[in-house]
């Protein structure tokens, strides 16, 4: 078309492009250090499945029309890409075709009939999400102007692509072809023309105008493509539709294994660091940077909130304006991260010297406090961590572990917590337990039910954590009973620790208080590994992930079994009889650091199923979606005073099922659900029962 | 303003206590420090933030109380005493308040403020013995401490009738109640940065006294035995014919409980 003119467009565009990038990757760069470029196998499977694959987006059943909207924008995007490269040739060289990708090839052809479908597809998604944005209002949307700018950018690229094609088509078929223009016309394939049906349409439209007339549409067009691309390209870092340029390296990059990149275990012992204030989250440069890479990505979607137990019971987290107004402070403190960045890269170890550069630093601390001022306290202490918006999140950002890392340096620097806190903190520190009972008095559940004592028996197969509400809480002791009861029928050789059990420390970890939690830690690791114990059945997931997934971090690897699960395969394998009679209607509620943490859905149903002659009904919100009961990350311990109660909403859920029964497997799941029911006034119609405790009375 | 707060250490009450022959078994027991006496230094150094006034802490006793003084200093403490002397064992109430007097002597302070009793034995007398001694103003069960001038408070203690509130000419000694303040888990970057903090711990003889001095030999009081508490038993459930489990239970009650 025009070498120049595409020349110079390449230059600007891709210039200015270039300069932004650098300054987003130069900040990254700036913060933290993260690890994650191992397993690359792994990570692209990732990246193929839930980018490339949409698996979040047409994988649930609740938003997959939508889904599906995006996908097909996505994936029509991605089969445009190698269209643009054409036109890019175009501009240098008449008629510009890739290799293989020519008339000679069948290739060429599939692909011009995938582009043109595609495009036509896309057309389509386009006018719906206007249609969604303007009429139906999904109230999750974030409805800006910049969605509409880019809605509207993508359908004049599209428009502008067929029509640019449609005049040309008409140029050859009508005009005979005037400028030599380049079209596909191999005798084995047929023509060009047969194969892309969209761009004949839009060839029709237009075909009132002259053949002069025709070629400058045909321009026009072409042009208007190439600049609008370029544009979009330029727009991209600038909002939430940066998303398309980071959500792959973000999925790519993702934490593996455990759902979320793991608490990072504290060196507490190293003075500097209280000095420092280098515990934990506390300023906007102690983030590492694939947090700001998540900050990058975040789309504004609005899933997340959209699960969220605190938002849907009016807390003041909302997890996109949270991403967001970090990703602001971020960018509006770019300059000192990066000079402070480098400062902090010169220092040598000497302590002379290195005062002088910490002085130089310590002028780039942001103006505001990154907690209380960037973002409220309410806001980060409303988190249960129940892990809800990283399960939906499309491009896999992982807010849990950036909040449990801000509160750690309200906890451990600051001081700065809920007060209520205290009680349980205290009650940790000289009885091991929240509550603040007695340590000695942990094992008086177990009297007269004839259960060993590791001390006693420390060859014992399997050991029994109880946990402290296992152990202390009234209402979860007969939980901890039916539990023994089980176990003795199966002939199951178990121990317990008795008074040597110490809490997991799992709410202080969740609440920021490392120190509380490695405490608590030590010394059960010690007792654990004292015994030599491999296998721990514990029916407090909260305890089971702790012991699971937070403990090798500190030299304690064992094998940690839910109790459903354990009970499942006693079942299984005949060890225990139950009888299929429970009567009344049956439903589930799973926990959150049994399902969305640690992936156990189907043992618990399984042995629910066995109960049941009519079978479990479902939860509108189950699995994966399961909806917290708002004692998780240490809220069990705090006080719920904004907005509605989370253990409401959930059992007003239960009881618009109309379940006679509502099974839970979790101690804290218990309390909060029973109390919910006891708010509504159904805990006379509704029973809430543990797993065990539904086994213990259904033993044949 | 100088404010000299005092902490007892205390057996854990919230474990059982096992007792053998008139004696408390050391077995499974642990100590912390007097609830009361954590009101007190919460009020201490509240009045430090409020106030600038400078807080000491003395602690009294046989053996190490340095885990409750460091907790002390974390929630923000300046200064502390630990008097440390075998003699104090088993020690009486003016026996401690004979020492308080003293350490209070060898300072310049203003105001005193203790616990209003300790968790063991309850007896909730050495702040107020120290007054006595020392002769000056005494306020017991105090929930509030406002600060009027450089030489005056006013504070509200619970009386039996109601709040009282009085005026307080210093120097003086307040023992505090359990309603004057939600005593700080202090940061734990407080409690690390405490670890660093010297503790000045002497005997009494350091202390320029001895045992004697102090009226400890020849002891107002002394504990002949411990017993343990009776275990509450279960009460009894009765079911049946409204009329006639009443005429039970009132039977129980005027024959076997005597109480009717």
């Amino acid at each position: 078309m025009s070498p120049l003119f595409m020349t110079l467009l390449l230059v600007v565009g891709l210039g200015i492009f270039a300069r932004t990038m650098y300054q987003r990757i130069h900040l990254l760069m700036a913060l933290e250090p993260a690890d994650r470029f191992n397993r690359i196998k792994d990570r692209l499977k990732n990246m193929v499945i839930i980018a490339l694959g949409q698996k979040r987006l047409v994988g649930r059943k609740k938003e997959r029309a939508s889904g599906i909207m995006h996908a097909l924008i996505f994936w029509g995007f991605c089969v445009l890409l190698i269209r643009s490269i054409t036109l890019y040739g175009e501009g240098y060289v008449h008629g510009f075709q890739l290799p293989l990708l020519g008339e000679s090839s069948i290739l060429g052809y599939l692909y011009i009939a995938l582009k043109d479908i595609m495009e036509g597809v896309v057309l389509i998604m386009v006018i719906w999400a206007f249609y969604r944005r303007l009429v139906v209002k999904p109230p999750r949307l974030h409805n800006t102007w910049e969605a509409y700018l880019v809605l509207g950018m993508i359908g004049v690229l599209m428009i502008s692509d067929l029509l640019y094609d449609g005049a040309r088509f008409n140029l050859v078929a009508a005009y005979g072809n005037p400028g030599d223009l380049h079209y596909f016309n191999n005798p084995a394939f047929g023509q060009e023309f047969i194969w892309t049906p969209v761009t004949v349409l839009a060839g029709n439209v237009i075909s009132g105008f002259s053949a002069t007339g025709m070629e400058r549409v045909m321009g026009l067009m072409f042009w208007i493509h190439i600049i609008t691309q370029l544009t979009f390209l330029n727009f991209l870092p600038l909002g939430k539709h940066f998303h398309v340029i980071t959500s792959l390296p973000n999925v790519f990059l993702k934490s593996l294994d455990y759902p979320h990149d793991k608490i990072k275990l504290l060196d507490l012992e190293d003075e500097s660091v209280w000095e420092e204030e280098t515990l934990g989250v506390n300023h906007l440069y102690q983030l590492n940077w694939k947090q700001g890479l998540d900050l990058y990505t975040c789309t504004e979607c609005g899933r997340c909130k959209e699960v969220c137990p605190t938002y849907v019971t009016d807390k003041p987290l909302n997890l996109h304006d949270f991403n967001d107004t970090l990703k602001a402070e971020l960018y509006a403190n770019a300059d000192n991260l990066i000079l402070r960045a480098k400062l902090a890269k010169t220092l040598t170890g000497d302590a002379e010297a290195d005062a002088k550069i910490k002085e130089k630093i310590a002028v780039f601390k942001p103006e505001k406090a990154l907690v209380g001022e960037v973002i409220a306290l309410d806001t980060l202490w409303a988190c249960t961590t129940c892990r809800a918006c990283e399960q939906v999140c499309p491009v896999t950002i992982e807010h849990v572990p950036r909040i449990i890392a801000m509160r750690q340096g309200q906890t451990l620097m600051q001081g700065e917590y809920p007060q209520e806190l205290n009680t349980a903190f205290k009650g940790l520190e000289r009885n091991g337990n929240p509550w603040g009972i007695g340590y000695d008095k942990r094992a008086d559940w177990a009297e007269g039910l004839d259960v060993q004592l590791m001390a006693d028996h420390p060859e014992a197969e399997y050991l029994l954590w109880v946990g402290c509400a296992g152990s202390f809480d009234d209402r979860t002791q007969k939980v901890t009973k039916a539990l023994v009861k089980i176990l003795k029928a199966a002939n199951v050789d178990f121990a317990i620790l008795g008074t040597e059990e110490k809490c997991t420390g799992d709410f202080a970890r969740r609440a920021g208080n490392e120190m509380m939690y490695q405490m608590m830690a030590t010394e059960n690791i010690e007792v654990l590994n004292g015994y030599n114990v491999k296998k721990i059945i514990a029916a407090c997931p909260h305890c089971l992930n702790t012991l699971r997934h937070d403990y090798p971090q500190m030299g304690g690897h064992y094998e940690v079994i839910h109790h459903s699960d354990f009970i499942n395969r006693l079942i299984a394998d005949g060890r225990i009889r139950v009888k299929k009679s429970l009567a009344g209607t049956l439903t589930y509620h799973d926990p959150c650091y049994l399902g969305r943490y640690n992936e156990i859905y189907d043992a618990p149903r399984s042995v629910l199923n066995t109960l049941s002659s009519q079978g479990l009904n479902e939860l509108p919100r189950h699995g994966t979606e399961s909806f917290c009961c708002g004692a998780g990350g240490g809220r069990m311990w705090m006080e719920e005073t904004i907005g509605t109660r989370i253990n409401v909403e959930r059992s007003r859920e239960m009881v618009g099922e109309k379940a006679d029964t509502v099974a839970v497997g979790c101690p804290f799941c218990l309390t909060m659900i029973e109390d919910g029911m006891k708010e509504l006034n159904k805990d006379e119609e509704i029973r809430t029962r543990d797993i065990a405790e539904l086994v213990a009375e259904q033993l044949a | 303003m100088k404010i000299l707060t005092t902490v007892k250490k205390v057996v854990d009450v919230e474990l059982n206590i096992h007792v053998e022959n008139g004696a408390i078994l050391d077995k499974g027991l642990q100590y912390v420090i007097n609830a009361w006496d954590e009101n007190a230094v919460e009020a201490a150094v509240q009045l430090k933030e409020s106030h600038k006034a400078d807080t000491t802490l003395v602690s009294l006793g046989s053996g190490d109380n340095t885990d409750i003084i460091r907790k002390c200093y974390a929630m923000g403490i300046d200064d502390a005493i630990q008097i440390d002397d075998p003699a104090l064992a088993n020690a009486d109430s003016p026996t401690f308040a004979r020492v308080l007097q003293k350490v209070y002597e060898a300072g310049d302070y203003d105001l005193v403020i203790t616990g209003k009793q300790a968790q063991d034995t309850d007896a909730g007398q050495a702040g107020i013995m120290l007054a006595e001694f020392l002769n000056i103003p005494c306020v017991s069960n105090v929930i509030k401490i406002e600060v009027t001038d450089d030489s005056h408070i006013q504070v509200s203690r619970l009386g039996d009738a109601g709040t009282e509130i009085l005026d307080v000419t210093l120097p003086a000694v307040i023992t505090v109640s359990d309603g004057i303040n939600e005593p700080r888990l202090p940061a734990m970057r407080g409690i690390m940065m405490a670890k660093k903090k010297k503790i000045n711990v002497m005997d009494l003889a350091g202390l320029g006294t001895s045992f004697e001095d102090v009226g400890g030999t020849a002891p107002a009081s002394e504990i002949v035995e411990f017993m343990p508490t009776e275990k509450r038993k279960g009460g009894q459930k009765f079911e049946g014919d409204p009329a006639e489990v009443t005429a039970k239970v009132v039977d129980l009650l005027v024959n076997e409980a005597k109480v009717l």
